[in-house]
C-alpha cells in the first residue's frame, strides 16, 4: 500500500485500473536482480520440502505396500477408489464443520483480546503478547493429554463443578463434540490473536477519532472503521486456524469419542495402525483438495478486499 | 482415587496412537531400500562376546535402569539407548539404515522382519539361560512367527481382556458380551487397535480372529455397529481411562492392568477377565537386526536379560510377564488381585495370535476397521 500511494498521486485517476495493479516505478536492473536472488532461499526451501514431498505423496497415492508394510510406487487406482467409502465423506464433512466452527469461535474469542492488547494495553503490550504466546511453546500433544486428564470424569475440573453444583454425576466433557472443539479452539486460538493483533497495531487510531468526530457512536465507529480496517487480519487468522484444525487428529483423539473422529485420525491410522501409506496418501490428497478450495475462496476474498482498499 | 493424576508411563501413552512417530516414519522414508546383508553372514552363528557398545532400540521406559547398570558394569560396555513409539516407526528407522544391536518386535513384526531376511539367526545353544525359556514354554520352540525361534527369543507376553470397575458394575459374565453391558453404556471403551477390535468381534462370533473373508468382516462390522452406541471412545490408554474414572469398562491389555493395581488407591475396585470365547494372546521378542554392528554384545545382553533375577526386575518394572522359568511366582504375586492376568503356557495358542494377513487381506481388514471407527 505504501508503494501505491505515490503512484496514484503522480497521475490522473486511472479509469481502467480497478484492480489496483497500476504500473510501478521501474526499478533499476541491478535492484531487480537483488530481489530475485533474495527469493532464492525461499524457493529452494519450498521446492525441496514442500513441492517435492507433495509430489512424493501424490506418487505414493498410486502405490502399493510390500510385505513389510513399506510403500512401493505403482500405478494402482485402488486407493482412489477406496475413497468412495462413505465413511470418508462423512468424516470429511464433520471435520469441515468442526474446523469452521473452531475458526468462528476463535475469531469471537481473539478479537476482543487482540483489541484490548493492541489498543489499550499501553506499555504492557509486549508482555501480554508474550503471555499469550509462551504457553504454546509447550508441545500441543502434551498439552492436550494434560487437558484430557484434567477434564476426565473424576478429574479436578468436574469435581469442582460438582462441588459447586454446576455439574451432576452424568456430566461429561471428555469424549464429546464440545470437548473436541474446545480442544481445537484452545490449540489454535493463538493463530487468530496474532494476525488480528498485528492488524490492529498497524491500524491508524486517528481513523477511530475521525469516526467519532464525524458523530459516529462507539458501535458505528467500530463497525464502519475498526472492523473493515482489521478484516484482512481476521481473514488471515481464519485461514491460519482453519487449515490446521481441519487436519488435526490430536484433539479428537484425546477429547473425542467414536462419533467425533476427524479426517486426521483416519489418515494417521493409515500411516500407523493400517500401515497403508498409499491409502493414507490418497486421503491426504483428498484433504488437500478440500483445503485448496477453501484457500481459493480466501484468495478471492482478499483480492476483492485489496481492490476495494485501493479503489 | 478421585484426584488421581496418572503418570505418563510405559508404552500406553505413546501406543495411544504412535503420535509422534509420524515425524519419525517420514524422516525414515520407509521406501528407501536398506543395503541388503548377505544371507550367509546373518545365518552364521554369532560369537557371543563383547564386540562393542550395545545399541538398544525399544519402547521407552521398558527396562529397569538398574538392570542396564548391571550389564554395563559386568561387561564393561556402554548401552546406547534409543526408543520407538510404534512398530511401524521401528521398521521405518531400520529401513532408513539405522544400525541397532537389539530390537523388540511384536510377533507380527518379528515374522515380517525374519521373512524379509532382516534378522540375524540366534543360536539358542549359545545362550546360557535359553533353557529357562524353551524348557518350560515349549510353545516357543517353534512359534508360528519364527520357525524354531531361529531369529528371536521371546521377551514379554500379554493377552487382551476386559478391565472394569467392580464397584460400579459388580461381577461380569466372562464373555465378550459384557462389553454390551447397559450399565456401563456411555463409559465403555474399546482399544484403538484394528487387530484387537476386529479380533474381539471375530472371537465373539466364533470366527478366526485373523479372518480376511469379506463375509466374516461384514458380520463383524455389523456386530460392532451394535456396540458403537455404547462406546465412549476408542482408546489405547486403557489403564488411565480406568484410573481417572472415564471408563467403567474397557477392553484392556493384561500388562496394563498391573499399572492399574500399582497406581490405584483402592485396587479392589478393579477387575480383569478374559473372555470364554477366546482372548487374543501376543508376545514381543528380542531380535538382532541383520545390519547390527555388535551382535556379540547383543547376544550377551539377551542372555543377561534371561537370568531369573533380571527377568524378575524387568517384570516388576514393566508389569508384563516373561516366559522365563522361575519368574512365575513373582508375577502371580503381583497380580494376585487379578489372577486372570497370569499367562499359562497353555494360553499360548497360535490361533489366538494376530498375524500378518496375506495379499489384499490387510486392505479388507483396514476397510472394515475404518467403517467401525468412523461409524
Amino acid at each position: 500500500m505504501a508503494l501505491r500511494t505515490p503512484v496514484r498521486t503522480e497521475r490522473p485517476a486511472p479509469a481502467k485500473n480497478v484492480g489496483g495493479r497500476g504500473r510501478r516505478p521501474r526499478p533499476s536492473a541491478a535492484g531487480a536482480r537483488i530481489w530475485t536472488w533474495l527469493t532464492l532461499p525461499g524457493t529452494v526451501w519450498m521446492s525441496v520440502f514442500f513441492i517435492a514431498s507433495l509430489l512424493l505423496v501424490a506418487a505414493i497415492s498410486f502405490g502399493t505396500t510390500d510385505q513389510l508394510g513399506d510403500p512401493r510406487f505403482g500405478t494402482d487406482l485402488g486407493n482412489l477408489k477406496a475413497l468412495a467409502d462413505p465413511a470418508y465423506r462423512d468424516v470429511m464433512v464433520r471435520s469441515l464443520g468442526y474446523a469452521l466452527l473452531t475458526s468462528v469461535i476463535c475469531l469471537l474469542i481473539a478479537y476482543p483480546v487482540a483489541y484490548a492488547v493492541a489498543l489499550h494495553a499501553g506499555r504492557f503490550k509486549n508482555a501480554l503478547i508474550a503471555a499469550i504466546v509462551v504457553p504454546f511453546f509447550a508441545n500441543y500433544l502434551v498439552r492436550m493429554y494434560g487437558w484430557s486428564v484434567l477434564l476426565s470424569d473424576d478429574g479436578p475440573v468436574l469435581q469442582l463443578l460438582r462441588a459447586v453444583g454446576l455439574a451432576d454425576d452424568h456430566t461429561k466433557i471428555l469424549n464429546t463434540g464440545f470437548g473436541v472443539i474446545a480442544g481445537l479452539v484452545y490449540g489454535f486460538v493463538v493463530f487468530m490473536i496474532i494476525p488480528l493483533y498485528a492488524a490492529m497495531e498497524r491500524m491508524d487510531t486517528a481513523l477511530i477519532e475521525a469516526g467519532r468526530d464525524l458523530y459516529g457512536g462507539p458501535l458505528r465507529t467500530f463497525l464502519f472503521v475498526t472492523v473493515p480496517a482489521t478484516r484482512q487480519g481476521a481473514a488471515a487468522g481464519m485461514v491460519l486456524v482453519f487449515l490446521p484444525a481441519m487436519g488435526d487428529f490430536v484433539s479428537a483423539q484425546f477429547m473425542g469419542g467414536p462419533n467425533q473422529i476427524m479426517i486426521g485420525n483416519l489418515i494417521q491410522d493409515k500411516f500407523f495402525e493400517g500401515q497403508d501409506w498409499p491409502l493414507g496418501s490418497a486421503l491426504t490428497m483428498a484433504l488437500m483438495a478440500v483445503l485448496l478450495l477453501a484457500m481459493f475462496g480466501y484468495l478471492r476474498r482478499t483480492r476483492k478486499d485489496e481492490a476495494e482498499a485501493t479503489r | 482415587m478421585s484426584d488421581h493424576l496418572p503418570q505418563l508411563s510405559r508404552r500406553s501413552l505413546l501406543r495411544a496412537g504412535g503420535l509422534g512417530a509420524l515425524g519419525l516414519s517420514l524422516a525414515g522414508c520407509g521406501f528407501s531400500q536398506p543395503a541388503t546383508v548377505p544371507v550367509a553372514q546373518t545365518e552364521k552363528p554369532i560369537d557371543m562376546k563383547v564386540d562393542g557398545p550395545l545399541v538398544y532400540f525399544n519402547w521407552a521406559d521398558y527396562i529397569d535402569p538398574s538392570v542396564f547398570a548391571g550389564f554395563q558394569k559386568e561387561y564393561g560396555v556402554k548401552i546406547i539407548q534409543s526408543n520407538f513409539d510404534s512398530m511401524p516407526g521401528m521398521v521405518a528407522k531400520l529401513d532408513a539404515g539405522n544400525k541397532y544391536d537389539v530390537i523388540f518386535p511384536s510377533a507380527k513384526y518379528a515374522q515380517r522382519l525374519a521373512q524379509a531376511g532382516r534378522l540375524y539367526a540366534i543360536d539358542h545353544s549359545k545362550l546360557r539361560n535359553a533353557e529357562l525359556v524353551f524348557g518350560s514354554y515349549s510353545y516357543f520352540d517353534d512359534p508360528w512367527y519364527d520357525p524354531k525361534s531361529a531369529h528371536t527369543v521371546p521377551f514379554t507376553m500379554y493377552k487382551t481382556g476386559i478391565g472394569w470397575r467392580r464397584d460400579k458394575l459388580g461381577a461380569l459374565s466372562g464373555s465378550w458380551q459384557d462389553l454390551w453391558d447397559a450399565q456401563s453404556s456411555g463409559t465403555t471403551f474399546l482399544l484403538d487397535d484394528e487387530d484387537e477390535v476386529l479380533g474381539m468381534a471375530a472371537l465373539k462370533l466364533g470366527l478366526d480372529p485373523n479372518t480376511t473373508a469379506q463375509g466374516d468382516l461384514d458380520r463383524m462390522t455389523s456386530l460392532l455397529q451394535t456396540l458403537r452406541p455404547h462406546l465412549r471412545g476408542f482408546s489405547s490408554d486403557d489403564y488411565n481411562n480406568l484410573l481417572n474414572g472415564t471408563a467403567t469398562m474397557t477392553q484392556a491389555w493384561s500388562g496394563d492392568m498391573v499399572s492399574v493395581l500399582s497406581q490405584a488407591k483402592d485396587a479392589t475396585l478393579y477387575g480383569f477377565e478374559v473372555a470364554k470365547e477366546g482372548s487374543p494372546i501376543n508376545s514381543d521378542c528380542f531380535a538382532i537386526p541383520a545390519n547390527a554392528e555388535h551382535p556379540g554384545t547383543a547376544m550377551l545382553f539377551i542372555d543377561y536379560m534371561l537370568r531369573p533375577e533380571n527377568a524378575i526386575k524387568t517384570i516388576q518394572y514393566l508389569g508384563y510377564p516373561m516366559p522365563v522359568h522361575g519368574t512365575e511366582a513373582t508375577y502371580a504375586a503381583m497380580v494376585k488381585q487379578l489372577p486372570q492376568c497370569v499367562i499359562e503356557p497353555g494360553d499360548l495358542k497360535p490361533s489366538l495370535y494376530f498375524r500378518n494377513p496375506s495379499g489384499d487381506g490387510a486392505q479388507a481388514r483396514d476397510t472394515a476397521w475404518t467403517d467401525v471407527k468412523a461409524g
